[in-house]
């Protein structure tokens, strides 16, 4: 699964700390999304959509993998 | 997520504040160790006492079972303080303790248990004699120090990969 994180946050000029600290999480978990070392759980997916204000499909993709 | 699975994840860990409190307790234990085998080459002599033991076999004695003996506690203080502390450490949860940290504890836990398996295996086949006693006496603390490491090292691996502002 790939994610747009990175270009939403630019978007939003907010950086990975503060992301982490909105959404209560470490930033290390941020940063391990952003970089596709970790796939979050849905719960997480659902929160940081609803922070930016989109769906979910939207920041979230499915790969060829998947 | 699951009910079940957050009380798994977060049951068995302590609060923050142990954290600090097991480093303490580690750096008291690793002081004393390093203070009896390198710097007096024995045990601490103000150490000796009596105490409450289950089975003691002492050299050219017959084991004693649920007796008070007379012994020098410098090893038995240093082996406690070591678990204890390192267990303080090991079980302590995170300022943030979120489900990535989770996986990254899991993680190292599996592989400090792997490779402590390993080692083992390498040295049982290996070491013989008497050295073989110092094998199991320090495998008694590798995991722990292996897991600590690990985790720290995979905290510190996902603060800085592609790190940018």
């Amino acid at each position: 699964m790939k994610n747009n994180i990175k270009v939403q946050r630019a978007i939003k000029n907010i950086t990975q700390e503060d992301l982490a600290k909105i959404i209560s999480v470490t930033r290390q978990t941020i940063n391990a999304m952003e970089n596709n070392k970790y796939v979050p759980s849905t719960v997480l997916a659902l929160k940081i959509a609803k922070y930016f204000g989109k769906n979910v499909e939207e920041i979230f993709e499915l790969e060829d993998k998947d | 997520m699951n009910k079940i699975l957050i009380i798994m994840e977060k049951r068995f860990l302590l609060p923050n504040r142990f954290k600090s409190v097991g480093w303490l307790i580690l750096l008291i234990s690793l002081s004393l160790w390093i203070y009896s085998v390198f710097i007096i080459k024995g045990e601490i002599p103000f150490l000796k006492t009596s105490t409450f033991s289950i089975i003691s076999s002492e050299f050219l004695k017959e084991t004693e079972y649920f007796a008070v003996i007379q012994t020098n506690l410098t090893y038995t203080l240093t082996g406690i303080l070591f678990i204890i502390g390192g267990l303080f450490v090991a079980f302590s949860r995170e300022k943030v303790e979120d489900e990535f940290i989770s996986k990254l504890r899991l993680v190292s836990f599996q592989w400090s248990f792997l490779i402590n398996h390993i080692l083992l295996l390498f040295l049982f086949i290996f070491v013989y004699g008497m050295d073989f006693m110092n094998v199991l006496i320090y495998n008694m603390f590798t995991t722990l120090i292996l897991f600590i490491i690990h985790f720290h090292y995979l905290m510190y691996k996902y603060k800085n990969i592609g790190y940018e502002k």
